[in-house]
């Protein structure tokens, strides 16, 4: 089915990451700069209303904490800055006003999470650290406590269990790992889960890894907790349930995903390489990839002689443009030199896709927990996009489902 | 543009560098039990070839494929038996074959299949017969299956 809505924010600069408010009238992105750039909902419009600048290199991940309305953001400057609205003294208008955060990290800051009852918030880096921020009255400033061991390499993402003392964290040392980031004077003593029982700072509650390796580029915690689903840079995704032990590994036919959020306790939307968002459907006695959100047949009319281009051909993305140039040069002698008037114009090369690129971040836009029924989608093509998390296509049976059936259980 | 720092090996400076090693677990086998297991399993393909049965023969050959430094005997040794295979079978079968194996044997074919390719004229190895190999299997088994042969560290 054709998405809810579909925001081209930007022609030429990817969407590095965006943000919604808890209304959703606003939205904060990054646009592949240093800058977070802020848009209001107006009618069918988005309109640029405010621009935060406090980082000097490029931001790499935003957080909007829904009930105390602040932002915090990471970026490749090693800080992170939380962003509260408060009355210019000058003016009297309501601006977004930065904090600094004594980070303690010297390599790129490369995701920021609030915790659930945003009293905390946690930034991945390059450092082999993930930095646990909480707010200190005193100083009135946020201060950090690290957690290095066992982290070997830079931390890609990270997410937190509802009980606001475990977190997740996926990293390019190819492990998905569970940490305890309780800190004294912000945490109640948490209940024992699945994940066990005493929790004291940087306790090591499980790490796991894809049978064929690969970055971990993005974890996340089913809506109880206990459930951690990660995805790898080996074109799988991994259900682990702890108590188990089990992993479900599903091997795609497809490029990686990169990006992952549950919708409901038993569904998970995870999007990537592959441009399309697609659903995976489970539970504790087996994992299956249910379909795209993308309908690749329905989106484009005028695709007559590029048919099966989409998801349908396992080898579909090999046919693009850039391929044929190369093999008309390797089989024929042809060689479009590019801009000369032969060469196919820039049509040619677009996918069958509703993003036209890679699919950065995807992240829950309505419903409540445990029943999230629309997500948004931004990514390398400058576009965001509101998906209907229950229309889902099947993939036909040729192609991706051939593979994606096995499961895998270690 | 000075570009040569680029080739500055960091890591010398770095007590705490992250090692290949690290990044997968070592083949359990010593490697005298590695290569016994791979001649057993050449042996027993011999026989498998004779019955044509080349979905018999390559899964002995792709399930336990040695790996990683130290077992390079045995790596070449199922290299050889491998290409064997590929080079006796015809060309309307393979999409079959290669269907009828298991996800992980599909992944560990192309894993070969890139390596026989980076040894041209290496034995019998054939590049029109790889890259045969390579069209099927990437039909059936998609983009991901190469992501996975790229991504793995456990070479074969």
């Amino acid at each position: 089915m054709a998405p809810i809505e579909v925001v081209s924010l930007s022609q030429q600069s990817p969407v590095t990451c965006h943000a919604f408010n808890a209304d959703r009238s606003q939205i904060a992105v990054s646009l592949n700069s240093n800058e977070v750039r802020i848009y209001a909902r107006q009618g069918n419009d988005w309109n640029h209303i405010d621009t935060l600048s406090e980082h000097d290199k490029p931001i790499t991940s935003i957080d909007w904490a829904p009930k105390s309305n602040r932002i915090v953001t990471s970026a490749q400057d090693r800080n992170a800055y939380v962003w509260q609205q408060t009355p210019d003294p000058q003016t009297g208008n309501v601006i977004w006003k930065p904090t600094l955060v004594l980070l303690r990290v010297n390599r790129a800051a490369t995701f920021v999470r609030w915790s659930p009852n945003e009293d905390k918030f946690a930034v991945a880096s390059g450092a082999r650290a993930i930095a646990i921020c909480s707010f200190d009255p005193e100083g009135d400033w946020w201060v950090s406590r690290l957690l290095k061991k066992p982290i070997r390499s830079t931390v890609l993402s990270v997410d937190w269990h509802p009980n606001n003392v475990l977190l997740a964290a996926g990293s390019a040392d190819m492990k998905a790992r569970v940490f305890s980031a309780y800190i004294k004077d912000v945490d109640k003593r948490p209940a024992p889960s699945v994940w066990g029982e005493k929790l004291p700072f940087n306790t090591i509650c499980g790490e796991y890894a894809s049978p064929s390796g690969g970055w971990v580029h993005s974890v996340g915690f089913s809506p109880s907790g206990d459930v951690l689903a990660f995805a790898s840079h080996d074109s799988t995704i991994n259900i682990v349930y702890p108590g188990g032990p089990a992993i479900y590994t599903i091997k795609l036919a497809i490029l990686p995903l990169v990006t992952l959020t549950w919708a409901t306790e038993e569904t998970i939307v995870a999007a990537g390489h592959d441009c399309q968002p697609l659903v995976f459907g489970g539970n504790q006695g087996g994992w299956e990839l249910n379909g795209s959100l993308d309908d690749v047949h329905s989106n484009k009319s005028s695709g007559g002689s590029r048919s099966g281009f989409g998801g349908a051909s396992p080898v579909g993305r090999l046919n693009s443009a850039a391929f044929n140039t190369f093999r008309n040069a390797a089989e024929r002698g042809i060689s479009n030199v590019p801009g000369s008037p032969t060469t196919s114009s820039s049509t040619e090369s677009e996918v069958f896709t509703v993003h036209q690129n890679t699919i950065t971040s995807v992240r829950p836009y309505a419903g409540v927990p445990r029943q999230i029924t629309q997500v948004s989608t931004s990514g390398v093509d400058g576009k965001l996009v509101v998906w209907d998390v229950n229309a889902v296509t099947p993939i036909s049976a040729t192609g991706l489902a051939g593979k994606l059936g096995k499961l895998q259980v270690r | 543009m000075e570009v040569n720092f680029r080739k500055i090996d960091i890591d010398q400076y770095d007590e705490d560098a992250l090692l290949y090693n690290e990044l997968y677990d070592t083949d359990p086998r010593d490697p005298a039990q590695a290569l016994d297991d791979t001649k057993q399993n050449a042996a027993a393909v011999r026989g498998s070839l004779a019955r044509n049965d080349y979905v018999g023969a390559l899964t002995l050959v792709l399930e336990n494929a040695p790996y990683g430094p130290n077992v390079e005997e045995a790596k070449n040794l199922n290299l050889q038996t491998l290409v064997t295979i590929l080079n006796s079978t015809k060309g309307t079968d393979i999409p079959g074959i290669v269907k009828a194996l298991s996800a992980d044997a599909q992944d560990t074919l192309m894993k070969y299949l890139y390596k026989g390719m980076a040894l041209p004229g290496w034995g019998d190895v054939s590049g029109s017969v790889l890259l045969g190999w390579h069209e099927k299997l990437t039909e059936v088994a998609g983009t991901g299956c190469i992501v996975r042969a790229m991504t793995d560290r456990k070479l074969v």
